[in-house]
């Protein structure tokens, strides 16, 4: 036989069907799972499911919070309840690959509790798993207000603020800078949230929104926006997407020339997103959960901002932060159960509380949503730690009183809260 | 007036974008074409030319920066030798499997080199700024950009049209068996080929660093539109990757201007409605091999 390659012979033919039907095949394969096991360090571990994105657009954000989750269990020695405890970390390439693999974790790992869900599409997807297989599960990036809203549920606990919280925070700084508002979102829950949130305060305070534009997921190319912005002179551009398609909007407004010239803010961004973007070109004004630059972080930030930085050489970004603490609440709770019953682990997350500052972190037992201080913080006029990207202009809320009003009371939340 | 102006900044800036899918999708169309290799790893060639370009521009500066395109090439040399020659004569299949494979491989190792998060790359200082032209507004880069791809597809045209390589290109595009029985020497031309096909990957990659996100899955955002692309223009067309790029440049740019939720799945649009009327694609032509 000839070693010559043999092209063109009837065993290699692809028609045009064949490379559809490939390509297609491929894509769709592509957004399979892809299972990643712990090591087992004894027999029956204790076994917590992790569900952070390994492919897609929400990726840069979710290595993180999966580092910081595995470093919540590692600062316990990889135990819990005087046992072996391992962290089984699966995909979430989309709602419906998040959904099955939450399903996965339950009946083939079981797992007694599940931290993730990088995107609110993914979430929702994860929290209607936990409801149904009655397992815990805390959400600790998604922002739509469905999760501790209407779709709320008894197994389901949220760390992030959710998208009005963020907005109470941040809109009165943008009504400040001008009432002329355009709103640029992703097309999906979290945008849309955020497009609905800011152009209700808008308007309820008197402005205009001059346009609003809604960006598939994945948008490579904002430079139509941009002109469209452009045109629309606005005092402020409200934005509303997420990851890399900020990264890549914000490079391209820079490109566009328009850094500095029309102000730019947006809710809940990642400190990765900006490292992205770069020093010349970062701008804006934005609501943080978390930085590790913060003056007010507590001690026990401070000791995991250390084991962090030791570990990974770089400071922690929030969304490790993140995934730290949505492990630790559920981690802390298990220990405080001394169970794996969900009932006792669902209770004691309800009891879960920290202090940090002059209020605390805990998560409310109506709706299961954690309440918190947001940073209003602005990119730095000039950068020069690669890391350090933005001044603290404000902690908000700061009291109890203002942390009730900034994330409302029980009878104005869309939860009805089922039994265990 | 307002709307024409805008129409032809929209359709300016759409050329630059349909301009870098023709870059990627002509490299695509003639591995297929000469390959017979639906190969699902071009997308880690641009993500790949990208990172060179980051890496090498961080370190010596623009100038080396331009070389990124070359070395993306050579690593597809280097791809071909060791890995996709195994696949010629085997079943379609086990193309697909092992450059889908090679296209995760890739992704993991830049995310284990350079960390799942986006690199800042940004276009050279003296590139900054926007350029005017009338109703036209374009930046300085963009123009660039589409100066470089377009002497880019002249010269590749040029290539396979004026030179012994490049005939050879084109006869083994449609009969590589009787190439390869003329004697001539099929590993080494094809080895080139692949080589080809990723250097254009490249150097879109390298182009389109600045303006988009550089993280280890920007592959993804590449590999869609140029198979879109390639079935619009036809299996192994030139001229049809180049209109169809431009197309799909035009149409996902002119969609953001009221529907810009619709602009990714525009171009999807686009495929069913040119499948529809022209099955082989605009420039498809029955090709024995392919049917």
């Amino acid at each position: 036989m000839s070693d010559k390659p043999v092209i063109g012979s009837k065993r290699t033919v692809v028609g045009r069907r064949g490379l559809l039907v490939g390509a297609s095949a491929m894509a769709a394969a592509s957004r399979l799972g892809m299972p990643y096991i712990g090591n087992a360090a004894a027999a029956d571990p204790v076994k917590i499911g992790m569900i952070w994105a390994k492919t897609g657009s929400i990726v840069d954000q979710s290595e993180y919070l999966a580092q910081g989750g595995m470093l919540a269990l590692e600062q316990r020695k990889n135990t819990l309840l005087g046992r072996p405890a391992e962290i089984v970390w699966l995909d979430e390439p989309n709602p419906q690959g998040a959904q099955q693999n939450a399903e996965r974790l339950v009946g083939e790992h079981k797992v007694v509790g599940m931290v993730g869900g990088a995107l609110s599409s993914f979430a929702l997807a994860i929290s209607s798993v936990a409801k149904k297989a009655k397992i815990p599960y805390v959400a600790a990036n998604a922002a739509a207000g469905a999760i501790t809203g209407a779709s709320c549920n008894k197994y389901t606990f949220r760390l992030q603020p959710p998208v009005d919280v963020h907005t109470n925070v941040l809109a009165p700084y943008c009504m400040g800078v001008g009432k002329k508002w355009y709103v640029l979102t992703a097309a999906y829950a979290f945008g849309q949230d955020i497009k609905k949130a800011f152009t209700d305060y808008n308007k309820a305070n008197g402005g205009t929104i001059v346009g609003a534009d809604e960006t598939p997921v994945g948008t490579s190319d904002f430079s139509s926006i941009i002109l469209k912005i452009r045109a629309a002179k606005p005092d402020v551009v409200i934005g509303g997407v997420a990851a890399s398609d900020l990264t890549t909007f914000l490079k391209q407004w820079n490109e566009l020339g328009m850094r500095g010239k029309i102000p730019f803010a947006e809710i809940a961004v990642g400190n990765t997103d900006l490292w992205g973007v770069g020093p010349e070109a970062a701008d804006g004004l934005f609501t943080l959960t978390w930085y590790y630059k913060n003056p007010n972080n507590t001690a026990e930030d401070k000791v995991f901002i250390e084991d962090y930085t030791k570990k990974h050489n770089r400071p922690p970004a929030d969304k490790a932060w993140m995934g730290w603490y949505g492990m630790k609440a559920l981690l802390d709770s298990i220990e405080n159960a001394k169970s794996t019953e969900p009932a006792k682990i669902v209770e004691a997350l309800e009891n879960w509380s920290v202090p940090r500052g002059p209020i605390k972190t805990a998560y409310r037992k109506f709706d299961h949503q954690m309440t918190s201080s947001l940073l209003v913080a602005s990119i730095k006029p000039k950068i020069t730690d690669k890391w350090d990207y933005f001044d603290v202009k404000a902690e908000l809320p700061n009291t109890e009183a203002d942390i009730e009003k900034a994330f409302g009371s029980q009878a104005q939340s869309a939860c009805k809260m089922d039994g265990l | 007036m307002f709307e024409w102006d805008m129409i032809l900044s929209q359709a300016a800036n759409g050329l630059v974008l349909g301009f870098l899918y023709v870059l990627i999708a002509t490299g695509l169309s003639i591995i297929f074409g000469m390959l017979g290799i639906v190969n699902f790893a071009h997308g880690s060639f641009f993500a790949l030319g990208a990172y060179f370009a980051l890496v090498l521009n961080r370190d010596f500066g623009w100038g080396a920066a331009l070389l990124a395109p070359i070395a993306t090439g050579l690593l597809g040399m280097v791809v071909e030798v060791v890995l996709i020659r195994r696949l010629y004569g085997k079943e379609p299949l086990l193309g697909l499997i092992l450059t889908f494979a090679l296209a995760l491989l890739a992704e993991a190792i830049l995310r284990l080199i350079f960390g799942g998060a986006p690199v800042p790359f940004s276009p050279p200082k003296m590139l900054s700024g926007v350029f005017v032209y009338g109703p036209i507004l374009i930046t300085k880069y963009r123009l660039v950009v589409l100066a470089v791809t377009v002497v880019a597809l002249i010269a590749f045209w040029a290539f396979l049209e004026y030179t012994a390589f490049g005939r050879i290109i084109r006869a083994g595009s449609r009969d590589a068996e009787m190439v390869g029985l003329l004697g001539i020497n099929l590993p080494i031309v094809l080895t080139g080929v692949f080589g080809i096909g990723c250097l254009l990957a490249g150097l879109a990659g390298m182009l389109a660093g600045p303006l988009w996100t550089v993280n280890p899955s920007m592959a993804a955002g590449a590999i869609m539109p140029a198979f879109v692309i390639v079935t619009i223009g036809g299996l192994g067309s030139y001229p049809g990757a180049i209109v169809a790029g431009l197309m799909v440049g035009l149409v996902t740019a002119l969609t953001s201007i009221n529907y810009a939720d619709w602009s990714n799945a525009a171009m999807y649009i686009l495929m069913a409605v040119i499948l529809l009327l022209r099955p082989r694609g605009l420039f498809g032509e029955k090709w024995e091999r392919f049917e």
